[in-house]
C-alpha cells in the first residue's frame, strides 16, 4: 500500500504551516519562467514537477547574500553585533531530486574542522519535499553521478505525481513523515518516476583524465567559445565559492558574504596583479576539476548532481555537460 | 546560404587571409547553436547559419585568448555588425586584421528558458528594419530575401514605437516604472554574465571590480544591484547596439535589453545618435556640441 | 554554534614603517580571557580587516614567544584593505581571525642547519622563523640568512638584519638588485638574491631552507639549493595564494586538491612538485 496526499491537501499543509509562521519555499511561474521562491500563499506556487528551473533551491541553505555581522565604531572601540540567526522553520517543497542531491553533498565543506553555522542552522531547521522527476531533457546525465529521476538523496520525503491531482507520498526521514503524518490516506496506486536520463559517457574516467592533464591545451580548446559569464556557477546547486566583503562606511556597516564564481578573473587575482587563472581555459580547468576531482578527494561527493542547469541557462552553449562531453573525446 | 557562407570561409582560410573564422556550429546539448572557431578550410563544415544562431560573436573579438589568433574572419548578422563597428570607433579592434562576414538575416528564434528554440523572433527581430549588414567586408545571403521583411517590420516599427514593451514600459507612471524595475532587480544575483556577453562591455577591469573606493556594493542587494544595472546601462549610453546578449545570457530573465534600450533611444531622441552605423563616428559619450541639447540634465 | 566569520577585536600596540610602503604592527586581544587562550605555530597565518574597508591575509610574522601579550604582522600597501590599514595608529581597534594554515616543522629542524631565502616583501613569513630560531638559538647550527630587494629603501626589517647578524654562527647576506645612492651607507651587496645565494656556497648537508619570494626569485634560487644537496623534502616555502575565508570553504585558494588556507600555505618543493601549477 502506498501513502497519498491530494494536492488540496498539500496546500493545506503548506499553509497551515505558513499560518504557523513557518518559511516556505516553493516553484513559481512567471510567464514561461520556474524559480523556487519564497511564498506567501500556496496559491503562488505551482506544485507540477519541472526540471527547467531559474534558479535552485541552494539559496535557501547558502543565500547569495548574507549579512555575517554589522558593527559600529565608537572612539577607538568598535562593537560587533552577530547577525540574527536564522530561527524559523522553513519547508522547501518541489525540489528537483538533483536540488536536494546537492544538500549532502554541500553538508561536508561547511562542517569541515570549522561549522558554518549559517548554512547548519538553516538546513537543521528546514524539510525538503521533492518532487520525483516525469520528465528529462537532453541537459540532464545525474544518472552519470549517482544520481536518478527519483533519487531521495537530501529529500525528507519525495512525492510522485499521478496525474490526477494527487502524489504519492514517501517519507525518507522523521522530518517528512512528521510533516505528513495525518495528511495522506492509504492507496494501491504507486507513483513512478520518469526514465532515467541516458548519459554515454563515464564521469569516472574523465575525472582521471582531468587529474593527469593539468597542462593540456584541451582546457583552452574546448573553452574558446565560454565568455566567463558564470551563469553556470549562479544557478548551480552546488557551487558554492563566496567573497567576503565590508559593506557601510568606516564608522557603520557591516561585513557580508556574497556569492562568488572561478569564472570571474578577478576570483584568483593577487594584490601583486598575479593572477594564477589568467584565461578562461584556466578558469573551466578550475570548474570541472573543482567539480570531479577535488571534491571528491576532499568529501567523497562529486559537486555536481547532473541537473544541466548550467547548459540549460548557458547563452553561449556550454556548461558542464557539453564539457564533460567534449573530455570524453579525450579519453577515447 | 549556409553553403555560401561556408565557401565564403573556407576561401578566406585557403588564401590565409584569415588565422581563424568565429562563426555559428552546433555545438551544445542536443546541437544548440554556438560559437565555432575554425582554422583550418577542412573544417568549415562546422558552420552553419539559421535562425538559432543567438549569440552576438563581436563579443570575442575583445578577448586576449582569441586576438592572439591573429588575422580574424567574424560572422554577424546586421546588428552584431553594428557592434563592430562601434568597437572600431572606440579603437578597440583593429580593422587591418578583420574581415567582417555579414549575413543576410530575416530574424533569430528566442531561446526558450530551458535552451530549446521557441517558435517565436526575438523582437528586437520583429521590428528590426535592417536585414542586410552594413560596414562589412562581405555580405553573404540574398539580399531581397532580408528586404520582402523590411517592409513588414518597418510597419511594425512605426506602430509599436520600436517595440511592444518598450511602449508598455513607457506608458507605465514614475512609479509604476520604478515598481517594475525593482521587481526585476530583486532578482540580480551579480553573476555579471550581462557584462560577459556584451561585446561593448571590454574595460580590462569593470568598474564594478574596482575597489578603490568601491563604486557600487558588490552585494547581491537591492542597492547594490540597482546601481549595478543602472550605471551599466549609462555606460551603454550610445553604444549599446540593441543585440541583446544582455538579456539572452541573464540567468534571472531580467529585461536588460529593454533597460539598454530605453538609453539608446534617448540617445536617438536627443542627439539624433544610433550607435554602429558608420565608421569614423566619434562615441556619443565623449564628444560635445554647440548645440547639444542638455534637457536630460535640467 | 560560534559565528567563524567574526574576528575577534584587537587593539594596535604598535606601528613600525619598514619601507616606504610596508608597515608592521603589534596587536593584542582587546579580551584578556582570549588572550590568555591564544596561541600560534611560527608559520601560520592571520586574517585582519579594517572593519567597514574589508579583510586581508598576512602571515603572523613574529615567534610565538609572547603570544599571550601580542603577536605581529607585516603588510605593504597595495590594495584596499591596506590602504586604510596604513592609516591605523596605537589604540585603534582592528579585526583578527585565526591563526590558520600549518606552520613551519620548526621543532623538526633542530640540531640542523638553516638557510632562509627571502626577497622583497617576503620577509615577513621568515621573519617568524628566524626570529624563533634566535630565541632558541643552541638548538640549531649554522644559520645563513639571504635576503635582497629591489633597492634599499625596500628592504624589510633593515636594523634587525644587522641585529641578527651578532648572533653566533649566523651569516647576514643582503643584497638589493639597484645599488644605493652614493650618501647611503651600504654593506651588502648589489645583486640577485639567487647570485648571493649561490657563492654562499650553503651546504645541503643536515641543512634546511626555507625559501619565499617573487616566483622568478624561487624559480631561480631552487636549482641552487639543489645542486649544493639541497633534497625537496628539506626545501620549504610559504604559499600566498588569494584567500577570502581561510576556512576551506570559500573555494579560491586551491591549487588542485591542496586548499593553501588548510594545507598550506607551508610546502615543502616536493609536496610542491605534486601540485598542479596554480598558484
Amino acid at each position: 500500500m502506498s501513502q497519498i496526499v491530494t494536492l488540496e491537501q498539500l496546500k493545506q499543509t503548506l499553509g497551515a504551516k505558513l499560518a504557523a509562521g513557518a518559511k516556505v519555499v516553493a516553484p513559481v511561474l512567471d510567464g514561461e519562467f520556474a524559480s523556487f521562491k519564497e511564498i506567501a500563499d500556496v496559491e503562488q506556487a505551482s506544485f507540477v514537477p519541472r526540471i527547467c528551473m531559474q534558479n535552485s533551491i541552494e539559496e535557501f541553505f547558502f543565500p547569495k547574500h548574507e549579512t555575517i555581522f554589522t558593527f559600529v565604531r565608537q572612539g577607538n572601540d568598535v562593537v560587533l553585533n552577530d547577525a540574527p540567526d536564522f530561527d524559523v522553520e522553513q519547508i522547501v517543497v518541489g525540489a528537483r531530486p538533483c536540488d536536494a542531491a546537492a544538500l549532502p553533498v554541500l553538508d561536508p565543506l561547511f562542517a569541515w574542522d570549522y561549522d558554518d553555522r549559517f548554512y547548519q542552522r538553516r538546513r537543521a531547521k528546514s524539510t525538503v519535499v521533492s518532487f520525483a522527476c516525469t520528465q528529462s531533457d537532453a541537459h540532464c546525465f545525474c544518472t552519470a553521478v549517482g544520481g536518478s529521476p527519483e533519487n531521495t538523496h537530501g529529500a525528507d520525503a519525495i512525492l510522485f505525481d499521478l496525474g490526477d491531482g494527487s502524489f504519492e507520498v514517501r517519507a525518507i526521514t522523521d522530518k517528512g513523515k512528521a510533516l505528513f503524518d495525518g495528511k495522506t490516506t492509504e492507496s494501491d496506486k504507486v507513483g513512478k518516476a520518469c526514465d532515467a536520463p541516458v548519459v554515454n559517457f563515464d564521469v569516472w574516467k574523465i575525472a582521471d583524465w582531468i587529474r593527469a592533464n593539468f597542462d593540456s591545451p584541451v582546457w583552452e580548446q574546448v573553452s574558446l567559445r565560454c565568455v566567463g559569464c558564470g551563469t553556470c556557477a549562479y544557478v548551480c546547486p552546488t557551487c558554492h565559492c563566496f567573497d567576503i566583503v565590508d559593506e557601510g562606511s568606516y564608522k557603520k556597516g557591516k561585513r557580508v558574504k556574497n556569492w562568488d564564481s572561478c569564472q570571474d578573473a578577478m576570483f584568483t587575482m593577487h594584490a601583486s596583479g598575479h593572477n594564477p587563472r589568467d584565461t578562461q581555459g584556466k578558469r573551466q580547468r578550475q570548474r570541472l576539476t573543482h567539480k570531479f576531482v577535488i571534491y571528491p578527494d576532499k568529501f567523497k561527493f562529486y559537486l555536481c548532481t547532473g541537473c544541466g542547469s548550467c547548459s540549460r541557462s548557458c547563452a553561449q552553449m556550454f556548461g558542464v555537460r557539453p564539457c564533460l562531453e567534449a573530455l570524453d573525446k579525450e579519453v577515447q | 546560404m549556409e553553403n555560401e557562407l561556408r565557401n565564403a570561409i573556407r576561401e578566406l582560410l585557403e588564401k590565409q587571409e584569415i588565422d581563424v573564422a568565429i562563426g555559428y556550429g552546433r555545438v551544445g546539448v542536443d546541437g544548440a547553436v554556438g560559437a565555432v572557431f575554425v582554422t583550418s578550410p577542412d573544417d568549415v563544415e562546422q558552420i552553419v547559419w539559421n535562425d538559432e544562431c543567438r549569440q552576438n560573436l563581436a563579443v570575442h573579438l575583445t578577448r586576449p585568448e582569441v586576438k592572439a589568433f591573429g588575422k580574424i574572419g567574424i560572422v554577424v548578422k546586421p546588428c552584431d555588425a553594428r557592434a563592430v563597428v562601434v568597437l572600431a570607433n572606440e579603437a578597440q579592434v583593429d580593422l587591418d586584421l578583420l574581415t567582417i562576414i555579414g549575413v543576410v538575416c530575416s530574424g533569430i528564434k528566442r531561446a526558450k528558458p530551458d535552451g530549446t528554440t521557441a517558435d517565436e523572433y526575438y523582437a528586437k527581430c520583429e521590428t528590426c528594419v535592417q536585414h542586410t549588414p552594413q560596414n562589412v567586408t562581405l555580405v553573404v545571403g540574398d539580399v531581397a530575401e532580408g528586404e520582402a521583411l523590411d517592409a513588414k517590420n518597418e510597419q511594425n516599427a512605426a506602430t509599436a514605437g520600436n517595440n511592444a514593451k518598450l511602449a508598455k514600459l513607457r506608458a507605465m507612471t514614475v512609479e509604476e516604472r520604478f515598481a517594475y524595475w525593482r521587481e526585476q532587480f530583486s532578482r540580480c544575483v551579480r553573476c555579471y554574465a550581462c557584462r560577459q556577453s556584451c561585446p561593448m562591455c571590454y574595460c580590462n577591469r569593470c568598474v564594478a571590480d574596482k575597489n578603490r573606493p568601491t563604486r557600487i556594493d558588490t552585494s547581491a542587494s537591492l542597492k547594490g544591484n540597482f546601481a549595478w544595472n543602472i550605471l551599466r546601462a549609462f555606460h551603454l549610453a550610445g553604444r549599446c547596439v540593441g543585440c541583446g546578449a544582455c538579456a539572452s545570457a541573464c540567468p534571472a530573465g531580467i529585461e536588460l535589453d529593454l533597460l539598454n534600450l530605453t538609453v539608446s533611444d534617448a540617445a536617438k531622441e536627443h542627439f539624433g545618435f544610433v550607435a554602429g552605423t558608420e565608421f569614423g563616428v566619434d562615441p556619443l559619450i565623449g564628444t560635445y556640441a554647440d548645440d547639444d541639447k542638455e534637457e536630460f540634465i535640467r | 554554534m560560534e559565528n567563524i566569520y567574526k574576528p575577534d577585536l584587537m587593539e594596535v600596540v604598535k606601528v613600525k614603517q619598514e619601507t616606504g610602503d610596508v608597515k608592521r604592527v603589534r596587536i593584542r586581544f582587546k579580551d584578556p580571557e582570549k588572550a590568555k587562550q591564544f596561541s600560534f605555530n611560527v608559520g601560520q597565518f592571520g586574517i585582519f580587516s579594517v572593519f567597514g574597508v574589508g579583510e586581508s591575509v598576512f602571515n603572523i610574522c613574529c615567534s610565538n614567544s609572547h603570544q599571550n601579550e601580542y603577536f605581529e604582522f607585516c603588510f605593504r600597501k597595495v590594495g584596499r584593505v591596506t590602504e586604510r590599514m596604513w592609516d591605523v595608529e596605537p589604540g585603534d581597534t582592528i579585526g583578527f581571525r585565526g591563526p590558520f594554515g600549518n606552520s613551519y616543522p620548526i621543532k623538526e629542524w633542530e640540531g640542523k642547519n638553516l638557510v632562509f631565502v627571502a626577497g622583497g616583501i617576503a620577509m615577513p613569513p621568515i621573519r617568524c622563523a628566524i626570529q624563533y630560531c634566535l630565541e632558541n638559538r643552541d638548538k640549531y647550527g649554522k644559520i645563513t640568512i639571504v635576503y635582497g630587494a629591489r633597492t634599499y629603501g625596500d628592504l624589510v626589517c633593515r636594523t634587525e638584519l644587522d641585529e641578527w647578524a651578532k648572533y653566533p654562527n649566523v651569516d647576514v647576506l643582503k643584497t638589493v638588485d639597484i645599488a644605493p645612492a652614493e650618501e647611503i651607507e651600504w654593506d651588502g651587496r648589489v645583486d640577485f638574491v639567487p647570485t648571493v645565494l649561490k657563492d654562499s656556497n650553503v651546504s645541503g648537508e643536515n641543512a634546511i631552507a626555507l625559501v619565499v619570494g617573487p616566483p622568478i626569485m624561487i624559480k631561480l634560487s631552487l636549482p641552487i639549493l639543489s645542486e649544493n644537496g639541497f633534497k625537496d623534502e628539506d626545501i620549504f616555502t610559504s604559499l600566498e595564494n588569494r584567500m577570502k575565508c581561510g576556512l576551506g570553504k570559500c573555494g579560491r585558494c586551491n591549487c588542485g586538491s591542496v586548499y593553501v588556507c588548510k594545507e598550506g600555505p607551508v610546502f615543502t618543493q616536493a609536496d610542491i612538485k605534486n601540485m598542479p601549477d596554480d598558484y
